[in-house]
């Protein structure tokens, strides 16, 4: 599995090897944008490795099955769908705890909608969404993210 | 020396709040060691085995957020957004979302000075719903949830995008209606 991010580190580097002959200080630039975003993710992805740790070990799978699982459909699409929409981080971190829910038997649309509202919907971002757009855009936006992050989970479920 | 402090204050509350996540891991693991050491243990050493298996790839993606936030300018985005009409001006909306990056207080006041500029609510909310595809982080995403899972959800978001778009539209201007 590590071969993809050999072969994606390479195009990386030949990437920015190509663009610095063409103009060396935005390609200064760009590592450097790069290397401030690392260091500031680095403590954020740390803790959410260190917590997929924890629930591996300390959550049984029996607990995320009858929570997330398919015997409860609708609810466990909702709940993944609510834990994705109050949640905050970088989506980086929303797949590997999606992963650790699927290897500990969610439903697929479940863990689907806890991927797409995480991204899309957010409720702890809320505050600045309504300073910059206004109280109704940002209910209705996120309303209908919500929505179409179930129906996003939903239908991964009917395709895969 | 109590009466020595540094020029900036430093206030716990702020690393609290911009490192909740970690302070609360950390919080935790040392509840997990003391209850349980044994099983807190493993957890540590599994989400060790998880992080180094994947650490490569995670500095791979950093390094094309650096290049697409130096090289796509955030201008150039605008305008093309702001000029275009009608539903080509959708379509492009869709696809500059997808290669947007940035944490979303820096998209927000980006997408409103687009709108201040003459671009449809369609055109703002396509964007944001489409940014949720987030191209360059694709590979870590078919690291954890494989390709079947990745390549149907960008598939997805990216079909949903305009319709999500023209909905919230449709709710902003029966508000204009109203008043």
């Amino acid at each position: 599995m590590n071969n993809v991010a050999l072969i994606y580190l390479i195009l990386i580097t030949v990437a920015y090897t190509l663009l610095f002959r063409r103009s060396p200080e935005k390609t200064r630039q760009s590592l450097k944008v790069a290397q401030n975003s690392l260091v500031k993710l680095a403590p954020m992805l740390i803790a959410i490795f260190g917590l997929i740790g924890l629930f591996q070990v300390f959550i049984p799978a029996e607990l995320i099955q009858r929570w997330l699982g398919a015997s409860s459909s609708g609810m466990s699409l909702l709940i993944g769908g609510l834990i994705g929409a109050i949640a905050i981080g970088p989506p980086v971190a929303a797949f590997p705890l999606a992963g650790s829910m699927l290897d500990a038997g969610a439903w697929p649309p479940a863990a689907a909608a806890f991927v797409v509202s995480w991204i899309s919907v957010g409720v702890i971002t809320l505050p600045i969404e309504v300073e910059v757009f206004g109280l109704r855009f940002a209910l209705a936006r996120n309303a209908i993210a919500f929505a179409s992050a179930l129906l996003i989970g939903l239908l991964i479920g009917w395709l895969l | 020396m109590s009466a020595k402090r540094p020029s900036r204050a430093f206030s716990p509350w702020s690393l609290v709040r911009a490192q909740w996540l970690p302070l609360f891991t950390l919080l935790l693991y040392g509840w997990a060691f003391v209850v349980r050491p044994e099983q807190a243990g493993a957890a540590l050493a599994y989400g060790a085995k998880a992080f180094s298996s994947v650490a490569l790839l995670i500095v791979a993606v950093m390094g094309l957020v650096g290049l697409t936030q130096v090289w796509i300018s955030r201008d150039a985005v605008a305008r093309l957004l702001g000029r275009e009409a009608g539903f080509k001006a959708l379509i492009i909306s869709a696809l500059c979302g997808t290669v947007l990056i940035g944490p979303a207080y820096l998209i927000f006041p980006l997408l409103m000075s687009i709108h201040k500029q003459g671009a449809r609510w369609a055109v703002i909310v396509t964007v944001l719903a489409a940014y949720a595809v987030k191209i360059p982080m694709i590979p870590l995403e078919i690291e954890f949830l494989g390709w079947g899972f990745s390549l149907t959800r960008s598939l997805l978001t990216i079909l949903f995008a305009i319709p999500c778009g023209l909905a919230v539209e449709a709710i902003m201007e029966a508000r204009f209606r109203n008043d």
